[in-house]
């Protein structure tokens, strides 16, 4: 299981090595510099919800709201349950982090997750959280959330 | 539970209607003494823990009990097959209910309880974390008293699902129910 936890943060810590389909075209597409185009919290060219692609929006596949305090409003490639990753966008639809969802049958298992796709954007901090299940996910498993706004930004998605 | 058409369908659509926040027309007339028995269905911020406070309650035949979801999504749902097959662990003849998640803090749900026994029952997202609750309706007696796996190799029991160990480990006991009628969890969190 260590060896599992250490593999997955380590996946998700691999900013940069794998980009989500969108982000690479918009890449392609957009004259601006990387740094600027990416971040989150640019006001240049931040990414917007919705993702677009794959991606759907949680609360049309399973009962949550919109919006989750905490968390922010969740997309996900349905193809990628549970692990994810799932997309969070603040209120004002600016991309906060990348949750991957890992349930502990999972880790006890020592299942492996590799190459879990992530956001070509700077990474402030990672949460790893115990979660006791949810609609979509309904057993016990961790919240892996690489986060790309500071702490203090991310505290204000509790309402 | 109660037993007659009408006031199953009456009672249905004050179930229906407080479940969605919206003025529980039918549900007032039928809830109007006395007061139904309050259940919280809690979580911490982080959803790392959840529970139901009272977690083991007990009540006469004919009282309506309403949970009440104060944060996270949770459902109250009884032990029975035809809620995604679980084993059936509330009495006989007793109608299953399932309140469907309840998404808003302040939402609720309503079940009148008639048929004497216990009445175990879960959250479905959060059953396999121990989210379990067990109401004893005058009498500890029916299937919710009996041991988890009573029912291994009865006929018409292929497909039950087990309760989670999680689970088991969170009832308290019928005894300790009849005891004390409230039993609250440790520390108001599991």
């Amino acid at each position: 299981m260590k060896g599992l936890a250490l593999a997955t943060v380590v996946t998700a810590l691999g900013i940069g090595i794998f980009t989500l389909p969108d982000v690479a075209a918009a890449q392609r597409e957009s004259p601006l510099p990387v740094a600027s185009r990416m971040h989150p919290d640019s006001s240049t060219a931040p990414l917007q919800e919705p993702p677009g692609g794959k991606y759907k929006k949680v609360s049309t596949l399973v009962p949550l709201p919109d919006f989750i305090p905490g968390l922010g409003t969740l997309y996900v490639d349905p193809a990628t349950l549970p692990a994810g990753p799932f997309l969070a966008y603040d209120h004002q639809g600016h991309l906060v982090s990348s949750i991957y969802m890992i349930p502990l049958k999972d880790m006890n298992a020592q299942k492996a997750f590799s190459g879990l796709k992530i956001a070509h954007a700077p990474a402030d901090h990672v949460d790893i959280v115990y979660n006791a299940g949810h609609p979509g996910v309904a057993e016990p498993h961790y919240h892996i959330t690489v986060w790309y706004v500071s702490a203090q930004r991310a505290a204000q998605l509790a309402k | 539970m109660t037993s007659g058409s009408r006031r199953e369908f009456l009672k249905a659509g004050g179930l229906v209607l407080t479940g969605l926040g919206i003025a529980p027309l039918f549900g007032t007339r039928l809830l109007a003494s006395p007061g139904p028995k309050l259940i919280e269905m809690r979580s911490d911020a982080l959803g790392s823990r959840v529970w139901f406070d009272p977690i083991g309650l007990y009540v006469q035949p004919g009282t309506t009990v309403r949970w009440i979801a104060r944060e996270n999504v949770h459902t109250t749902t009884a032990y029975h097959p035809k809620n995604d097959h679980h084993s059936l662990r509330i009495p006989d003849g007793a109608a299953p209910w399932d309140s469907g998640f309840l998404i808003k803090p302040g939402a609720t749900f309503d079940v009148t309880l008639t048929v004497p026994g216990v009445y175990d029952y879960y959250c479905m997202p959060h059953e396999a974390a121990g989210m379990v609750g067990r109401i004893v309706v005058g009498k500890g007696t029916g299937p919710g008293s009996q041991p988890f796996g009573y029912w291994v190799g009865n006929p018409g029991t292929d497909g039950w699902h087990r309760v989670p160990d999680a689970a088991r480990a969170a009832f308290p006991s019928v005894a300790r129910i009849l005891a004390e009628r409230v039993v609250h969890p440790i520390g108001g969190q599991r």
